[in-house]
């Protein structure tokens, strides 16, 4: 049944990419040149940090995919034609080269050229390295003994050449997609500086003094209402420059004249406008007063309605789940039972969740590596449910474990100890299965699909106390070790940016920064090792088949990151980017 | 008089220390912690502890609140980490859009309300004062953010009229004769509340004043009935609606909430409103203290003011 209800949302989910695309070919129409562009940002996700090296929590899609990367272009640029990999065109480097038996990594630049005329060279990249490496406490995406901890030499033969020497052999794919996808070349020649009026100099190759370089820079960062006037911030190698920005989040660009990448933008302005609620955002969409918006899902049924708009489901490249605590005082020794895991994992409808309260956008998650857009980084095993929803399977699992089933009610533990037919170590006798889950509020999915939830888990007698906080707090407590709950979801899940090797060494690994949960395994942690050394993906495969296995976490499903309304006149945004970055420069407007 | 301005300064500076000190405990005490909030969930335990060094936040409530009032002496409201700008440059962006959408939509209100109060007091219990009492009760007792939607739905959704949001941008667009459209329903949606508020104020005055001893002289003296209304009795009925205007004075600066976060209009009170949203403790103290002291000193001015066009209050030291 729920194989066929699958087949009825994928024929349903290709006649609306089949319409979408009709509705977004001009073949028939005239390209116009110019015209402005307006863009709508998600509710409260206003860009604020324009320095290419971001700091604190300044890290965020709205920053960097939406903002940060228009202007200034990472050394090696990921994403193309809506799927996730290296596009060697956008890149401001030749693909890079390994040698020495994968130790040493070699990039060309290719020869482009800053907005000022001046051309990005090694230098550049030698300044973005020589400012990491002093201060990378400050660096929001550092992990001790990654990037770029294991770069432990590097020589610029050239203006053009770079090459790191690296502290042992990795694979390429990781060191590609998730370590030298982080590097941003920045002018050199115009930010090398500690003071508004101090000279340019190489104040990058001290250490000490590339502390003040990077304080001046970040101090110049902290003033958004300066953004379009700070002459610091005009020299940009991308194929947008700021116009203006306020406050508030608005920011308005125009091309940079001298890109020097393959496509330049067309149109003559385009504008990013923020918006608190969904709703203020959708009033302006009922006027067309928007090119590139969105519909919230409580408000799907009128998308038929909206007659100037291409409806078109935008999917990240992420991962969900609602995260265990297995350091928790009381249910730590639960959830470190496997076939506690397990028996949850069972009584979690993902198909239900998707059909009845995602309204067929979303997808289902069974495993650490996203499963959509299709890539070959999904194993089959992951892609298909390890542990399918059934009350009967979770039952089966408890009372197989010495518990006591209370359908309805909470269970109980009757057999205590470590033996095979029992609750396992540490599981007292009449321990209950009761448990709080704290999620983020203000979205009516995540609280309707959690509402649910606790309704199947009670079919197998697992008490689910649910308590909703704003998402600050949830993550506070999902990462501050707090009782408030022993699961939380924060309604986001993960997104693999600008780390696109979902490799987890952030999440699952033991002692990972990001690993909240304190999940500890050994097996997955030499996994995890061998994604990142080795050039095969068949590495990442062994460690996604583990995890959807041994569930770090509980895994729910992907929501759509963005359920897209675009205006008919406007083309080249397809497809989008599941790294949610924009492509303004490929817009173009037609008259009708 | 100077005694008395002393004694009005003196308490107004408890009231405003008042705020502080209860504005602050109040935001300390909301679950959650900041500094994972803001640095998110990457951030390390020693980003999130050097975070808390760096801001005061791992002292004592009270040694907070001294360094907090520290700042505060040195002309400093603090620094929005989440909107990454000082809480002054907020300010100084976000009030003169503020500024424009309650001095426009005051204006207009004035404009509108007083001429009407004055036409209802002399027609009254006539058809037209009839009319105009129960317009203004119904738009008085209207929630802002119906009215608003109600407006959207008619002008921008339906017509397709006016944008259903207010200007974006900088502020040196606001004025600019292409945006203008974008402040009709903004303006339209105060204006209509407010003229409804102070023309009752004005007829309600100008019915009182109007059976006065020295309306009658005045008459008596063989004044025109167009000069009694006009040089007698509006300046006497005015005085409630200066004070209404000076009592107004805080809403320029926490900006008129539901009506900004219904239009997207990034003035003063949708800063406050992403602020509350976000648990962005800096600007949240910043707009209070700000709004405060803009309540004291409205007061203030318009007991002054009452004193200045009203012979008849005397103030005694």
């Amino acid at each position: 049944m729920r194989i066929s209800g699958l087949r009825v949302l994928a024929a349903v989910g290709l006649m609306a990419l089949a319409l979408a695309a009709c509705g977004n070919n001009p073949t028939t129409q005239q390209k116009l040149s110019g015209g402005t562009a307006t863009w709508a940002e998600a509710p409260n996700a206003k860009p604020n940090y324009i320095f290419p090296l971001t700091s604190g929590g300044f890290f965020s899609v709205a920053n960097l995919s939406q903002f940060q990367y228009l202007m200034y272009r990472p050394l090696y640029w990921f994403g193309e034609n809506g799927t996730v990999k290296l596009n060697s065109g956008l890149s401001l480097a030749n693909d890079p080269v390994y040698s020495d038996g994968g130790k040493t990594v070699t990039m060309k630049l290719k020869g482009w050229k800053w907005s000022d005329g001046q051309p990005i060279t090694s230098r550049d990249v030698e300044f973005w390295m020589n400012l990491l490496k002093a201060n990378v406490g400050s660096w929001a995406a550092y992990v001790p003994k990654e990037f770029p901890d294991n770069v432990v030499s590097m020589s610029f033969p050239d203006s053009m050449t770079s090459v790191f020497t690296l502290d042992k052999t990795y694979g390429s794919l990781f060191f590609d997609y998730n370590e030298l996808s982080q590097i941003s070349p920045l002018p050199q020649h115009v930010w090398d500086k500690t003071t508004d009026g101090g000279t340019v100099g190489d104040f990058d190759r001290d250490p000490k003094q590339a502390v003040n370089v990077f304080k001046y820079l970040d101090g110049q960062s902290k003033s958004v209402g300066t953004y379009n006037s700070n002459p610091l911030w005009q020299v940009v190698d991308g194929p947008w420059k700021l116009k203006s920005m306020t406050t508030d989040g608005h920011v308005a660009m125009i091309p940079n004249p001298g890109y020097s990448g393959p496509v330049k933008p067309t149109i003559a302005e385009f504008d990013e406008q923020p918006y608190t609620t969904d709703t203020a955002e959708f009033d302006v969409i009922h006027t067309a007063g928007i090119d590139y918006g969105y519909i919230p899902t409580q408000d799907l049924d009128q998308r038929n309605s909206l007659t100037k708009y291409t409806f078109s489901p935008w999917i990240g490249w992420q991962i969900t789940y609602m995260q265990i605590n297995f350091g928790n005082a009381t249910n730590g020794a639960l959830y470190k039972q496997l076939y506690m895991r397990q028996a949850m994992q069972h009584l979690v409808d993902q198909d239900g969740y998707i059909k009845n309260i995602f309204k067929g956008f979303a997808y289902p998650d069974y495993g650490p590596v996203p499963i959509k857009p299709a890539s070959n980084f999904a194993s089959a095993f992951e892609q298909k449910n390890p542990y399918p929803f059934g009350v009967n399977a979770a039952t089966k699992l408890l009372k197989d474990h010495g518990w006591t089933v209370n359908a309805g009610g909470v269970s109980t533990c009757s057999s205590p100890g470590s033996g095979s037919n029992q609750c396992g170590d540490g599981v007292a006798s009449g321990a209950k299965a009761s448990f709080k889950l704290e999620y983020a509020s203000g979205t009516l999915a995540v609280k309707q699909e959690m509402q649910a939830l606790k309704s199947d888990f009670s079919k197998a007698g697992l008490e689910i106390n649910l308590s909703e906080a704003p998402f600050d707090t949830v993550i506070t407590d999902a990462f501050g070790g707090s009782n408030v709950a022993d699961m939380d979801n924060w309604g986001g899940g993960w997104i693999f940016a600008p780390d696109y090797y979902p490799t987890g060494d952030e999440i699952f690994s033991t002692g990972a920064g990001s690993n909240g949960g304190g999940y500890s395994n050994s097996t997955n942690d030499s996994n995890t090792d061998a994604t990142t050394t080795s050039n095969d993906v068949k590495a990442l495969y062994t460690y996604q088949d583990f995890l959807a296995k041994d569930l770090p976490v509980i895994w729910i499903p992907v929501a759509d990151a963005v359920l897209a309304l675009v205006k008919k006149t406007l083309h080249g945004w397809d497809p989008q980017d599941p790294i949610l970055q924009l492509y303004p420069e490929n817009w173009y407007f037609t008259a009708s | 008089m100077t005694g008395f301005l002393v004694r009005r300064l003196g308490q107004s500076f408890i009231v405003v220390v008042g705020v502080t000190i209860i504005t602050f405990l109040l935001t300390r005490l909301l679950p959650g912690g900041v500094a994972r909030a803001i640095l998110g969930p990457r951030a390390s335990p020693d980003s999130i502890a050097q975070f808390n060094h760096d801001n005061g936040l791992d002292l004592a409530v009270p040694q907070q609140y001294l360094f907090y009032v520290n700042q505060l002496v040195h002309g400093n409201l603090g620094f929005s980490y989440r909107l990454n700008e000082s809480v002054n440059g907020l300010l100084s962006d976000h009030l003169p859009k503020t500024v424009i959408l309650l001095g426009i939509s005051t204006l207009i209100a004035l404009g509108i309300a007083i001429p009407l109060g004055i036409m209802q007091a002399v027609r009254r219990n006539k058809i037209e004062d009839y009319t105009f009492t129960t317009l203004s009760f119904v738009l008085y007792s209207m929630p802002p953010f119906w009215l608003g939607l109600i407006l959207i739905i008619v002008f921008a959704v339906n017509l397709q009229l006016l944008p259903p949001q207010g200007p974006q941008g900088p502020i040196s667009t606001y004025l600019d004769p292409t945006e203008l459209s974008a402040l009709v329903l903004p303006v339209m949606s105060l204006a209509l509340v407010t003229i409804a508020l102070f023309s009752r104020y004005m007829r309600s005055s100008m019915l009182d004043n109007l059976v006065q001893d020295y309306v009658r002289t005045a008459r008596a003296k063989g004044v025109s009935t167009r000069g009694v209304l006009y040089r007698h009795v509006l300046r006497n009925a005015l005085i409630p609606i200066v004070t209404l205007l000076g009592l107004s004075l805080p809403g320029i600066f926490s900006g008129a909430l539901i009506t900004e976060a219904i239009y997207n209009y990034p003035g003063m009170g949708l800063l406050f409103w992403d602020s509350a949203m976000t648990r962005d403790y800096p600007v949240l103290l910043g707009v209070t203290l700000v709004v405060a002291v803009a309540t004291v000193a409205g007061n203030l001015l318009a007991d002054v003011f009452y004193a200045v066009v009203d012979p008849r209050v005397r103030i005694t030291d």
